[in-house]
């Protein structure tokens, strides 16, 4: 009786959640073109599957997630790396240091984004390389944001001291401690920031207004947003685009997820 | 893992290298005094014309190089302008409405137009002269008007049939447009939308004999407590809280065009840029009106003009822009339907009131012209207008906030606004 509750309600709470994305393919199925439906419709009548192939005419869409590929594809691993590095520095440091690095951390979580923008542009135009995909990816060198490393060094934190110790005692530089202590150990971070950071680049907006100005060069979110401003009559366009960009990030969160419930908490 | 670092370097190297590269060949090399960039906002169909328009210059004028940036949406095309501007890296050309370029010209990025264009050819007596005047300021024409659009009356022909009232004709009165929005408001139907906005209401208030500030030019407060103004409001308000206005609950769940396209608005107060959307939609059938009148008849003028950025490349942006805004440019962008075209000749040819195309009515929006009017044009005029839409918001909704205390609370709002610009006027 307990179990059956138990699943109405995990199967109800999924409803819920799943509901957005059915109201999002039943947009995309649409004919364009026709008054939006007024009120609920269930089945579009007709469907139109067509729209996933015309919305590629209507934009270059296919560039749009190409860009877009290439810079999660260079910038989730390289926040990874140095994410983690941050954090088992912050973890293997004396006592004051940490607490610096911490408190610096900290700081840098809680400064407006905002408020980086002209600097960053302006460095960036300095360096030649505005209107190009490195700013995009740039952020990955810093990990993207201070929050992943923190989120790092919390679970580096939680590996008892003994076997770092026990490390250093067989001689392991530090280099080799991450490599064969820490990082195996703290699996469950890592593919955490690996999804937590897919899903920021790859719908990262602002960076991407800033700096592009070349169509070519532009990446989903930009493509997304240019298609919001059609009229509700071809909104069908616009949920067709949709999918297509929800489509990469599942993708990536059903690779990882299998291991990461299995051994994300193991630590 | 020293092997993947190195792969990983090596691949942002060569992203970095690909696209500088062609970055480099399609800018035209640095410095080449032909190779401009112009920036736009606007749905598809409106920034395919301006893609037209590029290609025809760059046909037209060998050597010559245009790279156009698109914008979606106007708060992005706005946000990056801003960043670009405090960068010191701005396109040459960009696009703006007259509500807004003041801000521009106020931090001194605006290079004034005026000469320049004399220099070209360019008489600005072919021109319309609202939009030239809104688009003037300390003597000088700051920006290139390439429209002159206005408020009208969309409607649905289909529900005035329905309802058996007249279609809106020239100089209707107020109590006429009551009466038709009260006869069209039936089961799930409204009578009319319009939006909570200032912009919307000022016309109301000017046909009325009233005026929204004090001085047009150097504003230091709304002056809607005097009595032709608060009238007016008091009518528009009054057409909100007898729901011949879809109630606010109703537009959130579907907005204004969007209710107008499904058939549950009877007409609409917009400018020329639903004309687009409104064609695609199969089985509307709309044309256009005029605004009703009380006193004597008075739109509020749209318009948008090309502008050039101080310090950049001048010359090369004011070719492109006497080309744009002159026959061939504004023909162009008047076939794609968004804009009335600020050209009196363009105006009146077949690319403009094109027969086959609706509205029917498309004079209306020249018409139109004669009677204009517009808001000021001081650079915090668009949170001033933020601030209205907030509290025109209450008081159109919200039944039991008085005309009067909507007044008060909006002069109390605005006024550090008000000052605020005053100081930033060049």
């Amino acid at each position: 009786m307990r179990r059956l509750a138990r699943s109405t309600a995990i199967i109800l709470g999924c409803a819920v959640f799943a509901l957005p994305l059915v109201f999002m393919v039943l947009g995309a199925i649409r004919t364009p073109g026709l008054p939006p439906p007024d009120g609920f419709e269930w089945i579009p009548d007709p469907v139109r599957w067509a729209n996933f192939r015309s919305v590629f005419g209507f934009i270059p869409l296919w560039d749009f997630v190409v860009n877009s590929l290439i810079v999660v594809t260079i910038a989730v691993p390289l926040t990874v790396l140095v994410g983690s590095w941050a954090g088992f520095a912050i973890v293997s440091s004396g006592p004051r240091l940490r607490t610096a690095l911490l408190a610096g951390s900290f700081l840098a979580l809680v400064m407006p984004a905002t408020s980086l923008w002209i600097p960053r542009f302006v460095g960036f135009r300095w360096l030649g390389l505005t209107d190009t995909l490195v700013p995009l990816i740039a952020p990955a060198l810093m990990a993207t944001t201070p929050f992943y490393v923190l989120l790092f060094a919390l679970v580096y934190a939680r590996i008892p001291k003994a076997l770092f110790e026990a490390a250093a005692l067989e001689g392991l530089t530090p280099f080799a401690a991450w490599r064969r202590v820490a990082f195996p150990l703290g699996r469950g971070a890592t593919f955490a920031v690996a999804v937590l950071a897919f899903i920021w680049h790859w719908s990262n907006f602002v960076d991407p207004l800033i700096y592009i100005s070349t169509e070519e060069r532009a990446t989903v979110p930009l493509a997304l947003r240019a298609l919001q401003t059609l009229e509700p009559t071809n909104h069908p366009l616009l949920m067709a685009a949709a999918i297509i960009a929800t489509v990469p990030p599942v993708v990536a969160f059903l690779l990882v997820q299998r291991t990461f419930f299995t051994r994300a908490l193991e630590v | 893992m020293r092997t993947p670092i190195a792969c990983l370097a090596a691949v942002l190297l060569v992203v970095a290298g690909c696209s500088n590269e062609t970055t480099g060949a399609e800018r035209g090399t640095p410095g080449d005094p032909s190779a401009i960039t112009l920036q736009v906002s606007g749905e598809r169909e409106e920034t395919a014309a301006y893609r037209a328009i590029v290609q025809a210059y760059e046909n037209d004028h060998a050597g010559s190089d245009v790279e156009l940036v698109q914008v979606a949406e106007k708060d992005d095309h706005l946000t990056k302008l801003a960043t670009s501007f405090a960068a010191g890296d701005p396109p040459d050309v960009f696009l703006v409405n007259f509500r807004e370029y003041s801000q521009f010209v106020a931090r001194g990025a605006v290079q004034p137009i005026g000469d320049l264009l004399e220099e070209r050819g360019v008489d600005l007596g072919d021109y319309y002269e609202a939009p030239v005047e809104a688009f003037s300021l300390s003597g000088e024409l700051q920006c290139m008007p390439q429209n002159v659009s206005s408020l009208v009356t969309y409607y649905n022909v289909d529900l005035f049939q329905r309802a058996g009232v007249d279609e809106p004709r020239a100089g209707w009165t107020w109590e006429e447009f009551r009466a038709t929005a009260e006869a069209l408001t039936r089961g799930d139907v409204r009578g009319v939308g319009i939006e909570p906005s200032i912009i919307r209401v000022a016309p109301f208030v000017w046909s009325n004999g009233g005026d929204i500030v004090d001085d047009l030019d150097e504003p230091t407060r709304f002056t809607l407590e005097m009595p032709a103004a608060r009238q007016a409001v008091e009518f528009v308000v009054r057409m909100a809280h007898d729901e011949l206005i879809p109630t606010e609950r109703e537009i959130g769940a579907q907005d204004l065009e969007t209710r107008f396209v499904t058939g549950k608005l009877g007409m609409l107060l917009s400018s020329r840029r639903d004309t687009p959307a409104f064609r695609e939609v199969r089985g509307l059938n709309w044309d256009v009106g005029p605004l009703p009148v009380s006193r004597e008849q008075v739109g509020i003028l749209h318009s948008d003009a090309y502008c050039i950025s101080t310090g950049t490349n001048v010359e090369a942006a004011a070719d492109f822009v006497a080309f744009a805004a002159g026959e061939q440019g504004q023909t162009l962008a008047a076939l794609a339907g968004r804009t009335v075209p600020s050209l009196r000749s363009v105006s009146s040819s077949g690319a403009f009131l094109d027969p086959t195309q609706p509205p029917r009515n498309a004079q209306v929006f020249l018409d139109a012209v004669s009677t204009l009017r517009r808001t000021p044009v001081i650079p915090t005029w668009p949170e001033i207008e933020d601030v209205a839409e907030e509290y025109l918001t209450r008081a159109f909704y919200d039944t039991s906030y008085t005309v009067d205390r909507f007044i008060e609370e909006l002069n109390a709002a605005t006024a550090p606004l008000f000052a605020e610009g005053a100081e930033q006027l060049p």
